[in-house]
């Protein structure tokens, strides 16, 4: 996994960039109504949405499938001036754009912020839909990429994005194999009341937040052999996972609010929520973080327990998992989940080998 | 002295109605060295751009055989030294089996002259030194460098963006403007004849500076002219040239929302 913002710019290119901010911040400055001007991608923590997480395209996709592309582009233009409803990913920016609001308050000259770009797959034409949407809600997204059919990866490494949240499981998957964190957004079946003052990150452990190493060992070996290994290597830290960085980021942020005493008033706050048991194998956990130099709020070791009720009293704005039967689980109990489909557990449902490759949608 | 011949193994276009593209000779052979197997120039950096021209025509006449909006190509020679390697350019032409329907022959003064004098819409070349001359008298000029053979041969790639960054330094005249806003309208209405997905000719629209409404504006204002953006791209002052490196376009053109000359 790749550090968070490697800075390669060569000098020429530096210079040409350094004109292209000034005259971005010049524009930002001159508006009429006040928008805050979006920070240096290399400063920021990038999070990438596409616009079916961002909003509920559902309708707008059953005409696509049916009906074929020109219909679904004409179809969206016809109604581009009817906002599209909140989908998987709305909370999510939502709670993030409050974290912004109050970065800002505490350093105003700060471009450490979050910064978020509309990744879409769509035919630009529908992207003024997808405009008007972002207006009507008045979302702090003004970077987006309307690729009209080519892959977003590339575009994806030229943000330094940070996560990105598709509903795309294949776009999902190249991605991670890019060292990109990313993961593919589910909607719940139902409603939770999520804060509208803290953003709340529940992440899973193995193959999340760390490699699968340990997983490996579980699915071939059994929770005995698991337990074994896991104890005898208490001190050795685990590889990191697709997601490590992205709890890093987060855990920067966090960080300037310690310094201007705002601990328990912070804006941010992560949850591990692991089926390992704390007695046998959390401390490899904890000491892995530990190691890493991470902080993790709240680690919830749930020894196997289903996830899903923990995590409806949590109430995160995102939960990253894994496994699609955790994530079925908590999407049950009306949890925003996000697969990450990395790792041994992406061969196995409920513990048993699939014979086939798992299909998407 | 200016010459024009007609290339007999290419079906002439109609005149009233296509889009003249010329490209000199220097931008599309490496004629300074010749090729090891046979006598035909190698392809220069306006090859891909070539190639792309002649897909969107090929999927033009597939709709509608009868169709006279094409994009018809002339090989202009600018100057004397490249007038005497005249066969060897027809027969590399031919060579490759390239659709260029007629050959120019002209010299370093009268190059322009010939441009007007043949309505040419385009003017594509490797000098900027011709490029500021075609464009002073009005003729839309695209300058390639090394970085076009890169572009892709498959499809013709057009990026609308604003003024400031088309031609730093050789700002586009009135007339050059009105010409470039004819091509848009031109290529508007080839892009409407063919499919919206995977098409051979593809608009992309990038706001470099400006956020999401000075790009919806863009959007819109090239609708209005009949010119339907396949991708958009908002940087909102990110660094241009990651992005840019992705798009590989061959032609940029103004995105029309001119308004801030910044």
């Amino acid at each position: 996994m790749s550090e968070i913002k490697p800075n390669e710019a060569v000098p020429a290119e530096k210079s040409g960039d350094e004109r292209d901010w000034a005259a971005a911040k010049a524009f930002f400055d001159n508006l009429k109504t006040k928008v805050p001007r979006p920070p240096k991608p290399q400063n920021a923590v990038t999070i990438a949405v596409s616009s079916r997480t961002l909003f509920d395209l559902v309708a707008e996709r059953k005409v696509f499938e049916e009906e074929g592309l020109e219909t679904y582009v004409a179809h969206q233009v016809e109604h581009e001036h009817e906002p599209l409803k909140p989908g998987a990913a709305f909370p999510f920016v939502k709670a993030l754009m409050n974290v912004n609001a109050r970065l800002r308050a505490l350093y105003p000259d700060s471009e450490e912020l979050f910064d978020i770009v509309l990744m879409t797959n769509n035919h630009a034409q529908v992207g003024v839909r997808l405009i008007n949407s972002i207006n009507h809600y008045g979302l702090t997204i003004e970077r987006f990429c309307m690729t009209g059919g080519k892959s977003p990866i590339g575009y994806l490494k030229a943000y330094l994005t940070n996560l990105y949240l598709s509903r795309d499981s294949k776009k999902v998957t190249e991605a991670i194999e890019e060292g990109i964190a990313a993961a593919t957004m589910f909607r719940p079946t139902a409603d939770a009341g999520l804060s509208d003052t803290q953003l709340r990150v529940a992440f899973d452990g193995d193959a999340v937040l760390f490699s699968d190493e340990s997983e490996i060992i579980v699915k071939q070996h059994g929770l005995d052999t698991f337990f074994e290994h896991e104890k005898k290597f208490e001190n050795k830290p685990l590889a990191q996972g697709p997601l490590k960085c992205f709890l890093e980021a987060l855990g920067k942020l966090q960080r300037k609010f310690y310094a201007k005493n705002e601990r328990l008033n912070c804006p941010i706050r992560t949850f591990l929520v692991t089926a390992r048991s704390a007695a046998s194998s959390g401390a490899r956990v904890l000491k892995t973080l530990r190691s890493w130099g991470l902080e993790i709020d709240e680690a919830l070791f749930l020894a196997g327990a289903p996830k899903g009720p923990l995590l409806q009293k949590i109430k995160p704005h995102i939960f990253f998992d894994d496994q699609m039967f955790h994530i079925e689980g908590a999407q049950e109990m009306g949890t925003i989940s996000a697969h990450v489909p990395y790792g041994i557990g992406q061969k196995y449902h409920k513990g048993t080998l699939i014979k086939e490759p798992e299909k998407k949608e | 002295m200016v010459s024009m011949v007609q290339n007999q193994d290419v079906q002439q276009k109609d005149l009233d109605h296509a889009v003249v593209v010329a490209v000199t000779s220097r931008a599309l052979f490496e004629s300074e060295t010749e090729e090891d197997d046979g006598p035909a120039y190698r392809g220069g950096v306006a090859f891909p751009l070539l190639q792309a021209l002649q897909r969107v025509n090929e999927h033009l006449l597939e709709k509608d055989p009868t169709e006279s909006l094409l994009f018809d190509v002339v090989l202009m020679t600018t100057d004397r030294q490249q007038q005497q390697q005249s066969s060897g350019f027809m027969s590399s032409t031919r060579h490759h089996g390239l659709e260029v329907s007629r050959f120019c022959f002209s010299s370093e003064e009268d190059f322009v002259e010939s441009l007007l004098k043949n309505n040419i819409h385009v003017f594509v070349t490797t000098d900027e030194n011709e490029a500021f001359q075609a464009n002073q008298k009005g003729v839309l000029s695209l300058l390639l460098d090394e970085n076009s053979a890169s572009c892709p041969s498959e499809q013709l790639r057009v990026l609308f963006c604003e003024n400031s960054i088309i031609r730093p330094g050789s700002g586009p005249t009135s007339s050059s403007r009105e010409a470039a806003q004819t091509f848009s309208s031109q290529l508007g209405k080839m892009r409407q004849k063919l499919e919206t997905s995977h098409s051979p000719l593809c608009f992309t629209l990038v706001t470099l500076h400006g956020g999401k409404d000075r790009c919806c504006g863009a959007l819109k204002a090239l609708r209005s002219v009949g010119v339907s953006v396949d991708e958009a791209y908002c940087l909102a002052g990110a660094p241009r040239s990651p992005i840019l490196s992705l798009l590989r376009p061959h032609f940029l053109l103004s995105d029309g929302c001119s308004g801030s000359e910044d």
